[in-house]
């Protein structure tokens, strides 16, 4: 089934221990956010720009079949010798035939990702074609015998050590570790290359339509030696390039050097159109000619995947590689684990799928975190993780999920009665499902399966969950104002159960009347996320009926994942006549309890900031703050509770959990975690507080291995213990005595 | 000399008329100098062509240079660089078949631009002609002669003059110098091109059939 079957687990362990992709990658990640923003400072509205890309390039797809035959007549219209190509075999044959008719020996190129996709080098190299790559990065790794691990910054994986061994090599003489020197060797080895060449090979940033001329944009300056010294020049380029317009790349030339390395401009942007003069040695006289000028449209499934619906978003990608600069994992892992392709990380999986198939996105978009950093920066606005989503669902389709996996989501997470019974066993056994053949199961079940690793503890299964405990918690208020249902998820009723009680009590307090229907279950998110939505939806609709059963105003969930998979029933269950428009009610009703409370707070006039509280610092979860858009409600709940809030760094990158993915990539996903650590404790804070139960399990475990001496604690935990303060006789006389004041004895101790 | 485009200053001109007053032009030179040289463009504003002169000497003294290739423009040649280098001594050449000859052993090579853009400290090179190609490519310093009464305020304005001037050609936007970071993600300056991009700004640019005198 899997004949070629690679050992990603290994790649990663491999790629952790690698000091200079560590330490190169973590450099730039660290300091990509502020040098970005910098950029940006004089760009105007950047969301206007991003939003004016998005639809110029959605445009374009929708046309691009006009927009390429419009780029083909005027480029040819001027001299060009165009050539569309329907996949690499196509591409290499014509540049291979222009090689022998012009007596080409010799070929110097500047970037090109769509000839690294065909793999056009080694091709020519083999049939005797001398190729020399000229980017200083390419160059590097092309004498490697490496691939790209970076769409920028192809080397990043290699130190300066390493890259003095390939050149003293290469140049037959010892060469010293010193960067300058070693880059004015490679200028002078490398201008007798480009003086040499008979052909340049380029890539391209767009394709013009209206003029048919192409930009290239560049740092180091080779794409002009290469389209300045040799007398032929090839271009080879996807179709995802075409612009219809000038002025359009000068939409995106706002954001994309901005996005790729923090410059506002690159040293050199070039438009070509038509062929230019070149000058030649002709007997003892220097004459001007014409170059010849051929570019080679790429299609290898562009084209298909621009008639889409979903897949065509992919067109809106400029490669600035802006995605990559913020992932968790890339930025930890760098390209290569992607499979060795040459599009690493979320986009990448998506590129892959596009030109290599579905077989080799199939290997690696499990390390895609959904986590949506991406999505925040990207120029054209692609929303890769839910692309990534809907791949993977078109995957299941395709190829189905695994026997095992399968097994679990139709006869364990369809039935909750044998689910809830498995994790009542746990509770029991407290490590059942932590060696051999069950961990193929863990991995699909909630998180808080999560296998132990050195550094982050165990999460514990409640001896007794929420579900056994509500009837005793639940008061009825003597006044209501109305009737939440609340929705705990899984890991709030079997890890959590404490917070769950937390938030009845936030609840009660605001003086609505709890009801926990007890039949609800997973939320269905671990099942869905695979691609799996048969299954989900199944579990959907016993969630729709749960909570039929006991009618109410709103349904309350504290865990931000759970409130997005809720609100997606309505669609989910839409083809299902008899339960749709109680789906779209349940949906409809759905309210995150950060975002609620805060508002009912306001509405109360108990938002507001008061002092002496311990100094917390706040967690943002991916799914709050990206998928919900709530970032505030819980800072201002925090110092409504009298918190003392301590922002760390990166407070909205992921804790590393991410459901499957801190399962299945343990080690990666500690590393993830350590960073947050890091970060959390640089604060100097006594709590953590987040809006999310998932994360919680995740930053708990880091804290207990890491952090000794600092709290975890959800929202609703750290409002009901202000709420039980002020219950207290002595705090209702003097009301300016506020909770938690022996923080500073703790915050001593945390400080040793 | 082949151009993309025969008058660019007109086209700039046309496009100013859509701009706000002080949306175009010498107000706008601060903005353009703080953003070249944040861009490692070293930036020098003078009044005079003559001053330019003087200038492009000094720089050529203080690094050595023997060897100057320059493409012929009216600006230059009214501003008398080809008598001013024969006179210090060093070798300058701006035909074709010179430039063609000694482009890849000068020391410095000098172009004109079009006009600058203040958003990024770019300036804008019509490069189609070879000559313009060889003297900003293979030098290791390139100096460029911009009008500082030609600075657009940004890139949207920059695409828009463009996008009127270019059927066919060759332009390219320089910003700074030439360089990489791409060995450890250490900024190298000067990998292919230029390792110095010296731009001299002239606040009073002769025009076509003017003297410089």
């Amino acid at each position: 089934m899997n004949e070629k079957k690679r050992n990603i687990h290994k790649e990663i362990s491999e790629k952790l221990l690698e000091e200079p992709l560590r330490v190169n990658l973590g450099k730039f990640s660290e300091r990509y956010p502020a040098t970005r923003a910098a950029a940006l400072e004089n760009a105007g509205d950047v969301e206007a720009l991003r939003e004016a890309i998005k639809k110029m390039k959605a445009d374009t797809v929708d046309r691009i079949d006009e927009v390429a035959a419009r780029f083909e007549a005027e480029a040819t219209k001027r001299g060009v010798k165009v050539f569309r190509a329907r996949n690499g075999d196509e591409v290499k044959s014509y540049i291979f035939e222009l090689c022998k008719q012009h007596d080409v020996k010799r070929i110097i190129k500047s970037k090109s990702m769509a000839s690294e996709e065909i793999d056009l080098s080694p091709y020519l190299r083999q049939n005797g074609l001398h190729v020399c790559e000229s980017d200083m990065g390419e160059w590097i790794i092309d004498l490697a015998g490496h691939r790209p691990s970076h769409m920028v910054i192809p080397a990043i994986h290699l130190s300066r050590f390493q890259v003095a061994e390939l050149f003293s090599k290469e140049m037959g003489r010892e060469l010293s570790p010193d960067i300058p020197l070693m880059i004015q060797s490679a200028r002078e080895y490398l201008r007798q290359e480009f003086l040499n060449a008979d052909m340049g090979i380029t890539g391209a940033n767009f394709g013009i339509a209206e003029n048919g001329a192409i930009g290239l944009v560049t740092n180091e300056g080779n794409a002009r030696f290469a389209t300045t010294l040799p007398r032929i020049h090839v271009v080879v380029m996807g179709y995802e390039k075409l612009l219809p317009q000038m002025t359009d790349a000068g939409l995106i030339l706002k954001l994309l050097p901005r996005g790729a390395t923090g410059q506002i401009m690159t040293s050199y942007t070039t438009f070509i159109g038509g062929p230019s003069p070149m000058i030649v040695r002709r007997g003892d006289k220097w004459v001007e000619e014409t170059r010849e000028m051929h570019i080679i449209l790429l299609d290898n499934n562009r084209l298909k995947a621009a008639k889409d619906e979903k897949f065509k978003e992919v067109f809106q990608c400029v490669r600035c590689g802006s995605c990559l600069n913020v992932c968790p994992v890339y930025t930890i892992v760098g390209g290569h684990v992607y499979g060795g392709h040459t599009y690493a990380g979320g986009i990448g999986a998506i590129l892959t799928a596009m030109t290599s198939g579905m077989a080799d996105f199939e290997k690696f978009h499990e390390l895609c975190i959904g986590c949506r950093r991406c999505v925040e920066v990207c120029p054209g606005k692609i929303n890769i993780p839910g692309l990534i989503e809907e791949l993977r669902v078109r995957a299941v389709k395709e190829h189905g999920l695994p026997f095992v996996t399968r097994q679990l989501f139709e006869n364990v997470m369809a039935n909750r009665k044998v689910f809830h019974a498995l994790l009542r066993a746990a509770s029991i056994t407290m490590k059942p499902f932590a060696s051999g053949k069950d961990k193929t199961l863990i991995r699909h079940l909630p998180l808080f399966f999560s296998g132990l690793a050195k550094d982050r503890s165990l999460p514990t299964i409640a001896e007794k969950p929420l579900r056994d405990r509500v009837k005793a918690v639940i008061k009825k208020p003597a006044h209501t104002t109305g009737r939440a249902a609340f929705f705990s998820g899984c890991t709030m009723d079997f890890v959590l159960p404490e917070t769950g009680e937390a938030i009845i009590t936030v609840l009660e307090d605001l003086g609505y009347e709890v009801v926990f229907p007890i039949e609800q279950s997973c939320c269905g998110k671990p099942v869905g996320a695979t691609g799996d939505l048969e299954t989900a939806r199944k579990i959907a609709l016993l969630n729709v009926q749960a909570f039929d059963a006991e009618p109410a105003d709103v349904i309350v969930s504290g865990c931000p994942t759970c409130v997005e998979t809720l609100e997606s029933y309505g669609e989910l269950l839409k083809d299902n006549p008899d339960w749709r428009d109680k789906a779209a009610v349940f949906s409809g009703k759905v309210k995150e309890f950060s975002s609620f409370v805060a508002a009912e707070y306001e509405k109360k006039g108990r938002l507001l900031k008061t002092t002496g509280g311990p100094a917390v610092t706040y967690h943002d979860s991916c799914h709050l703050k990206r998928v919900l858009g709530v970032s505030e409600a819980p800072r201002k709940l925090l110092e409504a509770a009298g918190c003392e809030l301590r922002e760390m760094k990166d407070s909205d990158k992921c804790c590393g959990m991410s459901g499957v993915f801190g399962l299945k990539y343990v080690e990666l996903s500690m590393k993830i975690l350590a960073q947050k650590m890091h970060n959390v404790q640089d604060t100097g804070a006594e709590i953590v507080a987040c809006a999310c139960s998932g994360c919680m399990v995740q930053l708990q475990g880091g804290i207990d291995k890491q952090l000794p001496g600092i709290r975890m604690k959800h929202i609703a935990d750290i409002l009901a213990e202000r709420l039980k303060e002020k219950e207290r006789p002595e705090n209702r006389e003097n009301p300016k005595r506020t909770l938690m004041t022996g923080a500073s004895t703790t915050k001593d101790e945390s400080a040793a | 000399m082949k151009k993309t485009n025969e008058d660019w200053e007109a086209k700039l001109h046309v496009h100013k008329r859509h701009l706000p007053a002080g949306g175009f032009g010498a107000r706008l030179f601060p903005e353009f100098e703080k953003r070249a040289k944040a861009a490692a463009a070293e930036v020098l504003r003078v009044k005079t062509s003559v001053e330019a002169v003087e200038f492009v000497l000094t720089i050529a003294r203080q690094a050595g240079a023997r060897k100057v290739v320059s493409v012929e423009s009216p600006l230059l040649k009214q501003a008398g660089l080809k008598s001013a280098f024969a006179s210090a001594g060093i070798d300058f050449y701006d035909s074709q078949e010179e430039i063609a000859t000694y482009a890849p052993t000068a020391d410095i090579g000098i172009s004109g631009v079009e006009f600058g853009i203040a958003e990024s400290g770019s300036v804008c090179q019509d490069a189609y002609a070879i000559e313009s190609r060889l003297v900003s490519t293979l030098p290791p310093t390139h100096i460029v002669f911009l009008d500082s009464n030609l600075i657009v305020p940004g890139l949207s304005e920059a695409f828009a003059i463009l996008s009127k001037a270019f059927d066919h050609g060759y332009v390219t936007f320089i910003t700074g110098p030439s360089r990489t970071a791409d060995i450890e993600v250490v900024l190298t300056i000067g990998v292919h091109g230029p390792v110095r991009l010296v731009i001299i700004a002239i606040d009073e640019c002769p025009k076509e059939g003017e003297s410089a005198q």
